[in-house]
Parts: structure tokens; C-alpha cells; sequence
């Protein structure tokens, strides 16, 4: 059988300024409509479980600090996803990064939390965090950069390895980690000295300003300095950067160990704000697959990520507590998470090409006339 | 040392090694044709819930079955879609499925968490030949999902390697201008066989399910089959033949564990057999990687790139 009509998709030179604002919204919305009809299909009201999680996402005093946050964890790993997608290295396991940035700041605020003083003790706590971080991504780097293995896949392997490890150093009696006062197996405190406290009676800290800055630091790396540059070039073309004499080996590595420690940071960072010690129930939360998610709504940029940071944090939020106004299973959040990315990549076409829906016969006249 | 145990390891090894193959058969079909698909773990975590509730409801592993391959292939064409006529990012369009797919599945499995499923797969009795000692449980002890699956690798095999439909399949994958220019459809045959791939993953999903769980745990359910199903794909080197053996082997490192906590063996921490499995896979998968060797590996050559006819 054929068809009578045919989508053309016509690349287009520039993109439309409208269309870039445009697109990530229409596929916000798409997936918000999309996600009514399943709440309708089991019996959910769309109209209450929305509003429910905007008042409890930005809406209220307690719901804008919890979101941003959040955001201070997303924005890391967001970061962390972003930073090394732009170079086509895709380490999608900055969960499990984020699980050993959480060891890693946990050890160096119970080991050193008596000998320093708080203003020293939090900055190596987080350096800590990412230096586990990075050590966690060491050997995928390694093997990516050398022999071409997929990082893909290792990194993600890892993550199901830091979660045992998490549970491990949790649940083994007598670990360093393991609060030796209770029989019920939680983690030890850090030192005082290692933990920050919140602004006022939010559940904001400081840390957030932190993740801000690191936002902007790497933005500045990647447009104004030679590193970047480098980044930049084997991007677009990994050819051209072996003519050019750049060192893809070396670049791959680095940019994979950053990603690494920037998911560390935002482990070390959950150290030093809430939890103030490791908290095994982080492996249910996924903040660290939730930043690939945020990574690729801004499209990798590393300015947009704080926007796409903060206002994916809010959906979580309002997700979340969802479970207490409704009975609506939280999960709804997660996966609009999902659907919300989906669309956007179905909408990226939008932006990126011209498509129109053209009759057969004007497709072989186009032809002939090319 | 009791020597039943280990029997009775070998063939539970068999029968985890179940969903290993489909899921992984689903892949390489799907990377034959050229479209890369990382939404497999999400994609066996919601047909399992599917096919939950619908083996459930109606009292039918059967439809159980037929339901949550339906679903898996319908995970995958929003994949197909995406990439094929979108040409949207493939590696980021199967993460996305990922977490849709998680979600989806803890949002459809909350009225069933905790329970478990009121009828199951059980293995065939093949009477006497069940009763032969070590070959006996280990051979003749599976149920028809489990043969099934490995007579699907066998036919897949031939299917690949011995058809006109199978050459144009490797083709799409690995040069997909010259199967445009023979008049055949480069998009039509790619999101056909991303659905099929689908479908098998599905089927794997739901066997897992039905057969093995038989309880909805939410994401620990499948705990990471799906990451260990593409890395099979790399290790079996797209051949379905070698991914038998591949999938009985990380079997046995999954079902280790157990038989050592069995046979009260603890001088190696538990949390270390927990991670043997993905430890034994990414050995695997960078002893397999030497510089250039992707080739050598049977990689289809077009694997996760658009295929554009106009762009030169």
C-alpha cells in the first residue's frame, strides 16, 4: 500500500529564536497532558495532582526552599552529566559517583571532624566527596581513553557495585561508618565541625551558593579557556583535533574525572547539609540519574542547567509530597521525569529541522528539479 | 560438601540465564538493524508489572506473557519513533525510557507491592528423565520459557545468517545507503525490528516475573538484568549463539551468592558476591576492547546513527 503523503524534514540553517524557547515548553506541557490521561485512566484527578504539586513544589515557603534544595544536588550532577555528554562521553553512572562522593565526605568528617575548624572542615569534606568521585569513574576513564571500552556501560555497571558498597559499609557490624551507638543500623554522624546549618527554619543550605558557582566556573572553562576550547574541538570533530595535535586520550580522561568528582561534590554536599552522615536510603532516590535528565533538558548547557536544575527539583518535590495531600503514588513524578525528557527529544526535531508533510508526487518532482 | 546444591545452582543459573537471552536477543536485533537501545532495563521492568496484572487478573500466565511483550514492544517503538523519524539522540532517548519506564512501572506496581502473583510458570515434568540424578534437575528441570529462549538464539542464528531477511537486517545495520539503494526501506525495517527486539525483551521481563519473582519488589525486581543484557550483546559480539553461553555464564556469577550463603560460606563478604556479577561483566566487556577491535567484534558499523538519505 502506499502512502499518499510523505514528511519531509529539511535542515534548517538557524533555528528560530522563539522555537528554542518554544520547544522545551510545548514538551513540558506535552508531557504534563500526557501524564493527565494516565492519572485519569486510574482514577487520579489531573487538575488536583497538579496544583497539589506546584503549591507544594514553588508555590510555599517550605516548597521553593526544599526546591532549591534539591536543586543544590541536581545541579551537580547536572552538571557532572552535562560536562562530559558535550564531549560525547556519556557517563551515565553518576549515581553510583554520587554514592561514593557520600563515602568518601562521610570518612573525612568522621576521621578529621575534631582537628579542624568548621571553615577548613567543610572544603575538604566536598573535596573528599569528589576526589571518591572521581576515583570511582577512574577506571572506566582509563579504558575509554585507551582501549575505546564503552563508558557507557561501565560507569552504569559501577553504579549497582557503589550501591552494594553502600549497604556494605551500612549494614556490616563494627564498620567505620556504622554508628556504633544503635542497634538499628544507620551511619555515623560527622563531626560538628562538618556539618553546615540551614538558613532559618528552611531546609536550604548553604551548599546551594556552591553548586552556583561551580555552575558558572565550568561555564567560564568551557567558553573561555583553552581546555574548553580543546572540548570544544573534539566535539565537533575528533578528527580535526588528532590534525590540530590535540591529545583526545588526555582530554577524554580529564573531562571524565571532573564528571566524576562533580557527582562526587554533590554526594559530599548531601555530608555536609542534611544528612551529615550516609544515609543508605539514597539508593532509592536516583538524584544522580535525575541529572542526566536535567542535563539534557538544557541541552548540555551548563548556563540553562541551573534553570532546568530548579525547576526539575520542583517537580520532584511536588512529587514527592503528593503521597501525603493524596493518594496519588508518588512515582507519577518520576515518570514525568521520563516523559518530559521524551518529548523534548521528539521536539528537538521541531528545532532542528523544518518538517512538513508533503503529497508523494511532489517529493519525485522536488527530486528531478535537485 | 553436598553435591545437590550445586546441581540444584546449575540449574537455577539455566533458568535466570532465561532473561538473560531474551533480553539480550531483543538487543542485538534492535543493534543489528543500527538503533541503539539503552531502555531495555525499562523496559523489562514494566512488562514485568504488566505482565503481573494481567496474569492476575485473569488467572493466565499465558496472557501474562502475551501482555507484557505487547507492552515491551510498545516501550520500544516510542524508541523507534524517536530515533528513526526524529533522529533524536539515541543514547539519550533510551535513558529516557529508562526512567519513564521505572516510573511507569512503580506507578502501575503500587497496588501490588508486596503481593505476589497468583499463578506462575511452572517447569515441564518430563517424567522419569527429571528424576536422572545432576542431569535430570539440571536439563530436563526448566519450564518451556527457558527452552524456548534458547531455541529462539538457535533460530535467530540461522535467521541472521542464513536468510534473505536476515542479510537485509545485518545490512541496515552495517551500511544501510546501499540497502536504501536496493529500494528497501532503511526506516521501515529499523523500527520493525527495535519492536521485535522489544517484544523479546518484554517477553524476558515478564518471565522473570511469572517465573522466577513471582512478587513486584519495584525496581529491585530486575536490579540491573537489562545493563547486563546489553553488555552480553558486546560480549557475544552481536552473535545470538555465543549469547547463550555468555548468559549461563553471568547466571552462575547471579546465582553464586546464594549458594554460598546456602552452604554457609562466608569468609567472602556478602556485599562482594552482591557486586560479582557487574564486576565479572565490565572485566569482561574491557577484555574485549582493544584499540580497533570493533570491528573485529561484529559491531554493525551504522550502529546508533541516523540514517539521512540527502546529507552527503
Amino acid at each position: 500500500m502506499q502512502i499518499p503523503f510523505r514528511v519531509v524534514f529539511e535542515q534548517r540553517g538557524e533555528t528560530p529564536r522563539r522555537l528554542s524557547l518554544l520547544v522545551p515548553l510545548a514538551s513540558v506541557f506535552a508531557a504534563l497532558f500526557f501524564g493527565a490521561l494516565f492519572l485519569i485512566a486510574t482514577g487520579h484527578s489531573p487538575i488536583d495532582t497538579y496544583s497539589n504539586m506546584f503549591q507544594d513544589g514553588f508555590a510555599s515557603f517550605n516548597g521553593i526552599t526544599d526546591t532549591l534544595a534539591l536543586s543544590t544536588v541536581l545541579i551537580c550532577t547536572g552538571i557532572s552529566a552535562a560536562f562530559a555528554f558535550q564531549m560525547n562521553l556519556y557517563n551515565i553512572g553518576g549515581e553510583g559517583q554520587l554514592y561514593l562522593g557520600l563515602i568518601g565526605g562521610a570518612w573525612a568528617g568522621i576521621a578529621l571532624g575534631d582537628h579542624l575548624p568548621t571553615l577548613l572542615m567543610v572544603p575538604v569534606v566536598l573535596l573528599c566527596g569528589a576526589l571518591a568521585g572521581a576515583a570511582w569513574i577512574f577506571v572506566p576513564a582509563f579504558v575509554r581513553s585507551r582501549l575505546g571500552t564503552s563508558e557507557i556501560v561501565s560507569t552504569l555497571l559501577l553504579t549497582y557495585v557503589g550501591a552494594s558498597l553502600i549497604k556494605h559499609v551500612i549494614y556490616t557490624p563494627g564498620s567505620f561508618f556504622r554508628n556504633p551507638n544503635t542497634s538499628f543500623p544507620q551511619g555515623r554522624l560527622v563531626a560538628d565541625s562538618a556539618s553546615l546549618d540551614s538558613f532559618g527554619s528552611s531546609r536550604l543550605y548553604p551548599t546551594f551558593f556552591v553548586a552556583l558557582v561551580i555552575a558558572g566556573a565550568l561555564y567560564w572553562v568551557v567558553k573561555r579557556t583553552e581546555f574548553g576550547y580543546r572540548i570544544n574541538v573534539i566535539a565537533d570533530s575528533p578528527r580535526a583535533a588528532h590534525y590540530a595535535g590535540i591529545h583526545a586520550n588526555r582530554t577524554t580522561m580529564w573531562v571524565m574525572l571532573i564528571s566524576g568528582a562533580l557527582s562526587g561534590l554533590a554526594g559530599a554536599m548531601l555530608i555536609v547539609g542534611p544528612y551529615g552522615k550516609i544515609e543508605p536510603s539514597i539508593i532509592t532516590l536516583g538524584y544522580g540519574y535525575a541529572g542526566i535528565v536535567v542535563a539534557a533538558l538544557a541541552r548540555n548547557n551548563l548556563g540553562l542547567i541551573i534553570v532546568s536544575g530548579i525547576l526539575f527539583s520542583g517537580l520532584r518535590v511536588g512529587g514527592n509530597n503528593l503521597q501525603v495531600t493524596t493518594d496519588t503514588p508518588i512515582h507519577i513524578g518520576v515518570m514525568l521525569q521520563g516523559a518530559i525528557l521524551l518529548f523534548a527529544l521528539g521536539g528537538e526535531a521541531f528545532r532542528r529541522y523544518h518538517i512538513h508533510v508533503v503529497r508523494v508526487q511532489d517529493v519525485s518532482t522536488k527530486k528531478v528539479a535537485a | 560438601m553436598n553435591e545437590n546444591i550445586w546441581v540444584l545452582m546449575s540449574g537455577d543459573a539455566i533458568a535466570i540465564a532465561t532473561t538473560l537471552i531474551l533480553a539480550a536477543l531483543g538487543a542485538l536485533f534492535t543493534e543489528r538493524s543500527g538503533v541503539l537501545n539503552l531502555g531495555i532495563e525499562g523496559i523489562l521492568l514494566t512488562s514485568a508489572i504488566s505482565s503481573f496484572l494481567a496474569a492476575d487478573a485473569s488467572g493466565s500466565v499465558w496472557l501474562g506473557l502475551i501482555v507484557g511483550s505487547l507492552i515491551g514492544a510498545l516501550l520500544a517503538s516510542i524508541h523507534a519513533v524517536l530515533s528513526v523519524v526524529f533522529r533524536a539522540n539515541q543514547i539519550v532517548a533510551g535513558l529516557a525510557l529508562v526512567i519513564f519506564g521505572t516510573g511507569l512501572a512503580n506507578f502501575l506496581g503500587k497496588p501490588a507491592e508486596g503481593k505476589t502473583v497468583s499463578t506462575v510458570i511452572k517447569p515441564i515434568s518430563f517424567g522419569p528423565l527429571s528424576d536422572i540424578p545432576v542431569i535430570g534437575p539440571i536439563v530436563f528441570g526448566q519450564d518451556i520459557i527457558t527452552y524456548l529462549a534458547i531455541a529462539l538464539a538457535i533460530v535467530a542464528s540461522r535467521y541472521l545468517f542464513n536468510t534473505r531477511s536476515g542479510l537485509e537486517l545485518r545490512a541496515t545495520g552495517d551500511d544501510p545507503a546501499t540497502v536504501d539503494a536496493q529500494g528497501l526501506s532503511v526506516a521501515r525495517i529499523r523500527i520493525r525490528y527495535t519492536m521485535i527486539g522489544g517484544a523479546l525483551v518484554g517477553l524476558g521481563g515478564s518471565w522473570l516475573m511469572l517465573a522466577q519473582s513471582a512478587g513486584w519488589h519495584q525496581a529491585a525486581t530486575t536490579n540491573g538484568l537489562g545493563w547486563i543484557a546489553l553488555a552480553l550483546v558486546v560480549f557475544a559480539g552481536w552473535r545470538p549463539m555465543r549469547i547463550i553461553f555468555g548468559a549461563v555464564l553471568f547466571g552462575f556469577t547471579l546465582q553464586l551468592p546464594f549458594t554460598l550463603q546456602a552452604e554457609q560460606i562466608t569468609f567472602i563478604p556478602s556485599a562482594f558476591l552482591e557486586m560479582l556479577p557487574y564486576l565479572a561483566t565490565l572485566i569482561a566487556l574491557i577484555a574485549l576492547s582493544r584499540p580497533g577491535s570493533r570491528n573485529l567484534l561484529g559491531a554493525p558499523r551504522a550502529l546508533g546513527t541516523p540514517f539521512v538519505r540527502d546529507e552527503r
